[in-house]
């Protein structure tokens, strides 16, 4: 640019800055930010002993998440031509980073039979963290509001848990159960030693649905947290210039937001196939 | 100090120090990364995959100490 182009430029910024110090302020709002995480029954449905059946909000994102896969399955498979349009080409880089980078860079054996389990896992915790940086009208009083599935440990819990019961269903139909289990530890070991290795890897084998449940949840809960408090800072601070600059940061940390949606479904689907791929081979 | 205020201290503790460690392993890790990227650019789709996974596994212990933090201030 050229310098007297470059000086109109910079008066215009300064002035623009300087109104948003002058102009009057409009009425307060209020933001609270616990209030986005709290789940209410939408629609109230009878509880079975101690499970609670109402449909809440996370209920309500796990039926949207559930009917975008089932309408993108369904318009690939009809779609597909030899020369790939845009949608065709997004949804081929996937499939093909859920076959070569995910199952295939990790687990040895057992490729074929997993693979369903590895990917699905990997769109819908996908698709699921992507919803949640889309407005959608659940919050309080049917505004609009950020919400992920994921974001609650309940849900979770419910994918790790998935994880875990087929590592060991895996583990066990492959090797036996009583070698399998024997085979936690190397029989190579000392006899005491080989004792408390064992000790150790079965409890490792527990902590894993918990550190698994635990980093998708909170990442998700942090980066919306985090948006929630810019956001709500903007409406804080009563001031046209303190709101413009929250605001922009808040775009920023948004797509912060989107980067981590896509790296926390990558790691949860990888670390799915590290733990099915490693039950399945047992010899290190 | 009563058990409220301790409650928020050892929430704010609990963040700033468990966050220590996962910041030092991620610098570790990651400039290991660089270096071996340096070493053999042929390589990096390969080292770029493991350094993320490797950043997912560190950043979580990072986030145990925030929902620790979270309990404290919310839960208990």
């Amino acid at each position: 640019m050229r310098r007297g182009r470059l000086v109109v430029v910079a008066v215009v910024v300064l002035l623009g800055i300087a109104a948003l110090f002058l102009i009057p302020g409009g009425e307060k709002a209020e933001f609270d930010v616990v209030e986005e995480f709290e789940t209410h029954p939408i629609v109230h449905l009878p509880s079975i002993g101690p499970v609670d059946l109402s449909v809440t909000k996370p209920v309500v994102y796990l039926w949207i998440t559930f009917a975008i896969v089932c309408v993108l399955a369904f318009f690939i498979n009809r779609g597909i031509r030899d020369v790939p349009g845009r949608f065709q080409f997004i949804m081929e880089s996937l499939y093909e980073l859920a076959r070569d980078s995910i199952v295939g860079s990790v687990m040895k054996s057992g490729r074929k039979t997993w693979f369903p389990y590895v990917a699905g896992v990997f769109f819908f915790v996908l698709l699921s963290n992507l919803i949640g940086l889309v407005p959608l009208p659940f919050a309080e009083h049917n505004n609009l509001g950020f919400y992920t599935a994921t974001a609650n440990l309940y849900v979770t819990v419910s994918l790790a848990l998935c994880t875990f019961v087929f590592t060991h269903y895996a583990g066990v139909r492959k090797n036996g159960a009583v070698t399998y289990v024997r085979n936690w530890a190397p029989a190579s070991a000392p006899p005491v030693l080989r004792q408390l290795i064992w000790v150790i890897h079965a409890v490792s084998e527990v902590f894993r649905v918990v550190s698994l449940s635990v980093r998708l949840f909170a990442n998700m809960l942090a980066g919306h947290a985090i948006l929630a408090v810019f956001f709500g800072m903007a409406l804080l601070f009563q001031h046209y210039a303190a709101a413009a600059l929250l605001l922009g940061g808040s775009v920023l940390i948004y797509l912060f937001e989107l980067f981590v949606a896509f790296i926390q479904a990558f790691i949860f689907a990888i670390l799915s196939g590290v733990y099915i791929g490693g039950a399945l081979d047992q010899e290190h | 100090m009563d058990a409220d205020s301790a409650r928020l201290l050892a929430a704010g503790i609990s963040m700033g120090v468990g966050s220590i460690g996962p910041a030092l392993g991620l610098g570790m890790l990651i400039s290991k990364a660089l270096e071996s990227i340096a070493r053999q650019p042929e390589v990096s789709g390969d080292i770029r995959v493991n350094m993320f996974i490797g950043i997912g596994v560190t950043e979580a212990v990072a986030l145990y100490a925030f929902v620790v933090a979270l309990i404290l201030i919310f839960v208990a």
